[in-house]
């Protein structure tokens, strides 16, 4: 491919490979506090592709391919490319990743122990995230969790978090000196800008955390807070990982470990002041 | 017809809180199951049975509150059904 | 981890249900990925889902009051993954003229959660949402 960058974002390394200039400058330039892959390799590799030599120029159209594919899914246009190499570096992560048991949840450290807030796309873990950071938490990421499952630890992948609609501006006022990616608008998911992590996060990336506190925050309820026993805890994380099943045996141990180990709670709140106030008093 | 569970060295048993987690190893598969399918998988483990006998056991073992053949078999067709049991013709 | 000892017998038997025919005793994780790509072939997308039905719907794709100038009648029907892909990158959704089916590709496109397909559109664009 004509245009390569490569990066590293806790334990993984990406290496992302377009047909334009365009995303890999935006890539460049948000992670340019980050380190390379681990001696210069990459886990995964990302294409951004043009499905046709003319739709390079033509009303530039970005497929997203790599090492892991989902086919014919739908391309995006190229002012959207950071977002399709994101995109393409989730993708690679959610159907690739056999290193670590892997959850759809956001986390944050504290005093080497570190908080899991799990939900579905919407449900507010990447803004609960941003806002810890703001407090002083360390940021682990949006996104996704990397459990270890040799040893339980929780592994950070501080990726850009990805921030949508009304929530940028939430953020934006929390983190005033934050750097923020171009405004993305009109994308499946609605208007996103991307919220690069803040120094600490950045420098901590390969210091795992000890897991000490499971959230299943639900947003938009008046403040409420209950148990989840560990059995709920377990099919619900099961849900909201895409490696539970390929790991077989170590996932399942893994899973079973963390979910007996680790408190959990489901938490409802009406706003992110509410929501805020609640994890730092359960943490 | 008799039923003989899954060999128990390919059953990983982890009983939680309200349920029970079994993780088959032959399959890949984890199922989470609600009582009496620990107990059953148990009973099963020590030898196959038809439904009656299953059933007398149950009853000796446990204060069986619905003691009705045609919910046991129900029972038994979800863990066929599973891959945890399996049936087998008595010659 | 050790698997559970069997039990000891207790000198009073402890209580068991077999349980409703009706209620599962067995729940089985299935991949998750392979459930989608087994059902985005036979998935549907309702446009608009059944608590907006008789709402139109505008060329970008926002659902509006019915009769609002320049929106079209939702059709109150649902399409199948298969069209919904064609008409995303460029295709026509069947049985519509190609306006409407442009406003409804952009309804379908802005899909939030909590309304009705947006798994199955979750599906096709990438990996469990």
């Amino acid at each position: 491919m004509r245009h390569l960058t490569q990066l590293r974002i806790g334990p993984i390394g990406f290496r992302i490979g377009s047909h334009w200039r365009r995303p890999l400058a935006a890539l460049d330039d948000l992670y340019r506090d980050y380190p390379a892959p681990h001696d210069g390799i990459a886990d995964f590799n990302v294409h951004l592709f043009a499905a046709r030599p003319w739709r390079r120029v033509l009303r530039p159209s970005v497929h997203i391919a790599g090492d892991f594919v989902i086919p014919d899914a739908a391309p995006l246009p190229l002012a959207q490319g950071l977002l399709a190499a994101e995109m393409g570096m989730n993708l690679q992560m959610a159907l690739g990743l056999r290193r670590f048991l892997l959850l759809h949840a956001s986390m944050v450290e504290r005093n080497g122990r570190a908080v899991l807030m799990t939900g579905i796309s919407g449900a507010g873990k990447s803004t609960l995230a941003a806002l810890l950071m703001a407090r002083g938490w360390r940021l682990m990421g949006d996104e996704f969790a990397l459990i270890d499952c040799a040893t339980g630890l929780a592994h950070a992948f501080p990726r850009l978090v990805s921030l949508k609609n009304e929530a940028v501006d939430v953020v934006a006022q929390a983190l005033p000196g934050a750097r923020f990616g171009p405004l993305l608008e009109g994308t499946p998911k609605g208007a996103i800008r991307h919220l690069v992590p803040d120094a600490c996060a950045i420098a901590a990336m390969d210091v795992p955390a000890e897991p000490s506190l499971i959230l299943f925050p639900r947003f938009g309820f008046e403040a409420a807070a209950r148990p989840v026993l560990p059995s709920e805890a377990f099919v619900r994380l099961t849900q909201s990982s895409t490696n539970y099943v390929s790991l077989a045996e170590r996932g399942f141990d893994a899973l079973t470990r963390l979910v007996q180990s680790v408190p959990a709670r489901a938490i409802d709140y009406p706003d992110a002041e509410t929501a805020i106030a609640m994890v730092e008093a359960l943490a | 017809m008799l039923y003989r569970a899954a060999d128990p060295a390919t059953l990983r048993v982890v009983p939680l809180d309200a349920l029970t987690l079994v993780y088959h190893r032959a399959s890949g598969i984890t199922h989470i199951v609600d009582a009496p399918v620990p107990e059953i998988l148990a009973i099963l483990a020590e030898g196959p049975r038809n439904v009656a006998g299953l059933l007398g056991v149950l009853v000796e073992r446990f204060d069986l509150a619905d003691p009705d053949p045609a919910a046991l078999a129900v029972r038994l067709d979800e863990l066929v059904g599973a891959g945890l049991v399996e049936r087998t013709c008595a010659i | 981890m050790d698997d559970p000892k069997p039990e000891e017998q207790p000198t009073r038997r402890r209580a068991l249900m077999l349980g409703a025919a009706s209620a599962a005793a067995i729940v089985s994780i299935r991949p998750a990925l392979a459930q989608t790509s087994a059902s985005v072939m036979h998935c549907e997308i309702p446009v608009t889902d059944p608590g907006r039905a008789g709402s139109y719907i505008a060329p970008d794709g926002r659902v509006v009051p019915a009769r609002t100038a320049g929106a079209f009648p939702a059709p109150g029907r649902s399409f199948k993954a298969q069209d919904v892909k064609r008409a995303l990158n460029g295709g026509t959704l069947p049985g519509t003229d190609p306006q409407a089916s442009r406003a409804y590709t952009n309804y379908i496109r802005r899909l939030q959660r909590g309304t009705s397909g947006f798994t199955c559109f979750a599906s096709l664009q990438m990996p469990r949402g």
